[in-house]
């Protein structure tokens, strides 16, 4: 038949307003289709299907449960899974140990102190004419540098048993002199007043860091994240109730360079163990007391200088000081971030700073550090600038030797260091 | 015949003192025997050794102050770390080593099973920032034959034979099926 028959017999008498229809693509338009209900649920990949969208769907439900929970359950669900990781020991027998912890922790390693602590720096502080007495040797910390109680000590104990030299004689004079020195410095900084000193506390931090392929077993050829722990236990630590300032802006540490290591950890050598991930500063979470202040660390016998010696291995004792710092206070400052609610997916908004001194009895090290990114993980870490900075000493000789209960050729300068590192407060 | 010649040779070696090395597989720096050491002893020292390093090309990439040798078995840290210092001036850092397991699971023609040694392994960390690279012993050569010879006029000839298929470059890959 006609095309014609197809129309209908009759027209309608007004044709529709074509005219008049409002076009689809105004902001109007767009806000109305938004106030509506959406009809259907949202498209997002399956959640156990087996793909890779699945594992990623699964993986960014994991990290979005973790953001909003509190602090004590995001660190649980953080450190929950058991698998084998590496422990890396602060204290290490390791050749060149710096610059493999320099690249596990993405740190940047500064020689020299921050100007903070400057030569001929005073501190801000009122007091800051009576802060030369204390190093001048009157009382503050005389009794705790006093050599004749220092060699009497050591006169009246035995001769210690198989490398327990350092625990026996040198530990107990840290100790005290720490004390001492806390108690005389809390006299001009309020800070220390509200302290907490702890006595060979613990600390450990739990972190992973770059990936590698599994080359054999049942999950060959997989991605898997490198997992690193650090179980420390220093001499004793402060930890204080408000944070330090920085020494550095964030901004600062981009430029910094950190090397890189393409070898894998097992190289180093360093092994790995599977236990508990643990995440601690020292004192439980809900301590007012959270940010740290100074670590004081001891060198073991195993370490000393003169057995280095003995061995040929002299340049390694500068090497193992600055591994120590370096673990030691990236563990602490780590640790102090997390119990801030701070992880690899919400990196630290303000930088986490501690130092450390490390010591044998007669050499110092001094150490700052700065935490300015928590982010190490591969998928936090492809864009990010920030680095962690390391600020450390050589080691200084605070005495040329005890001879007949005498100090001789005592150096005030480290003493004034040690003063300027207990009375930084913000 | 022979297996009681063998037991008979073993026990007379054994009994020859109780005082010496009857043992020669101990680390004595040789096969020779030597009095056994008791607290007093001057120091022991072993002027030729019989042992032999062997350098090796490590199979994983090791950093690159590391340096691998297969040793002999009987050898121990300290015998690797004295041998290189005073023989060859080496400065060592640092030594860890190892014994490989050599298969036993292959089997001959007859059924039986076919061991391969075993052999120790150490890792030498280099002192005073020295480093090592193993060389590469069999660098890729450019064959190249001697003027007038048969292999070269053949080069020469698959050459011009294979230009002669190839297409004219400045048409830029496009084939010549279409055209003038």
């Amino acid at each position: 038949m006609a095309a014609r028959a197809r129309l209908p017999l009759l027209f309608p008498k007004t044709l529709p307003p074509l005219q008049r229809q409002r076009p689809a693509h105004t902001e109007a338009a767009a806000a109305a289709a938004a106030a509506k209900e959406p009809a259907y649920p949202p498209v997002v990949p399956s959640l156990t299907a087996k793909s890779k969208a699945a594992r990623q769907r699964q993986a960014d439900e994991r990290v979005q449960r973790i953001r909003e929970s509190p602090v004590e359950e995001k660190i649980s669900l953080f450190t929950r899974i058991q698998r084998k990781k590496f422990v890396v020991y602060p204290q290490t027998f390791a050749r060149n140990a710096d610059k493999w912890y320099q690249h596990f922790t993405k740190t940047a390693y500064i020689p020299g102190l921050p100007e903070r602590f400057g030569p001929g720096r005073r501190t801000t502080t009122p007091v800051a004419g009576e802060e030369s007495s204390p190093a001048g040797g009157a009382p503050a910390p005389a009794p705790a540098v006093d050599g004749a109680a220092f060699a009497d000590i050591r006169s009246l104990k035995r001769k210690a048993f198989l490398y327990r030299e350092q625990e026996q004689n040198v530990g107990p004079f840290v100790r005290n002199m720490v004390a001492g020195l806390t108690h005389s410095v809390g006299r001009f900084n309020p800070l220390l007043r509200l302290s907490s000193l702890d006595i060979a506390p613990r600390v450990n931090f739990y972190w992973r860091r770059g990936q590698r392929i599994i080359p054999k077993g049942h999950r060959r050829g997989r991605l898997e994240p490198t997992r690193f722990q650090i179980d420390d236990e220093p001499q004793c630590q402060i930890r204080i109730t408000q944070q330090l300032q920085q020494f550095a802006p964030l901004e600062a540490s981009y430029a910094a360079d950190v090397p890189e290591v393409s070898f894998a950890p097992d190289l180093m050598p360093l092994f790995r163990r599977q236990y508990d991930n643990h995440i601690f500063t020292g004192a439980k979470l809900p301590d007012p007391a959270c940010y740290g202040h100074t670590q004081f660390h001891l060198v073991p016998d195993r370490y000393h200088r003169d057995r280095m010696a003995r061995r040929q291995q002299s340049d390694q004792v500068e090497v193992f000081l600055r591994a120590n710092g370096l673990a030691s206070l990236f563990a602490w400052t780590g640790a102090q971030a997390m119990y801030q609610g701070f992880w690899p997916h919400e990196d630290v908004r303000r930088p986490f700073v501690s130092q450390a001194v490390i010591t044998d009895g007669q050499f110092f090290s001094f150490f700052c550090y700065q935490l300015n990114t928590v982010a190490l993980s591969v998928e936090t870490d492809a864009s990010n600038p920030r680095k962690n900075l390391l600020w450390g000493t050589e080691s200084l000789r605070l005495y040329e030797s005890v001879q007949d209960g005498e100090v001789v050729g005592l150096d005030d300068g480290v003493v004034k260091l040690l003063v300027q590192f207990l009375m930084n407060q913000p | 015949m022979s297996l009681c010649c063998r037991n008979f040779a073993s026990s007379a070696r054994s009994s020859a003192g109780r005082h010496e090395r009857a043992d020669r597989t101990t680390s004595t720096g040789s096969t020779a025997l030597y009095p056994l050491y008791q607290l007093g002893n001057p120091q022991l020292r072993i002027f030729r050794p019989n042992w032999f390093l062997t350098l090796v090309r490590p199979g994983k990439e090791q950093p690159p102050d590391t340096v691998q040798f297969r040793i002999p078995m009987e050898m121990t840290k300290y015998d690797v770390k004295n041998y290189l210092e005073k023989i060859y001036d080496v400065p060592v850092g640092a030594i860890r080593t190892r014994i490989q397991f050599g298969s036993n699971k292959k089997r001959n023609h007859l059924h039986q099973k076919v061991k391969q040694p075993d052999y120790k392994v150490a890792y030498v960390q280099l002192a005073q920032g020295q480093t090592f690279t193993f060389p590469d012993i069999f660098p890729e050569k450019e064959l190249k034959h001697e003027e007038g010879s048969m292999e070269e006029m053949q080069e020469k000839f698959m050459e011009d034979e294979k230009q002669r298929q190839r297409l004219d470059p400045r048409r830029g890959g496009v084939t010549e099926w279409f055209g003038l």
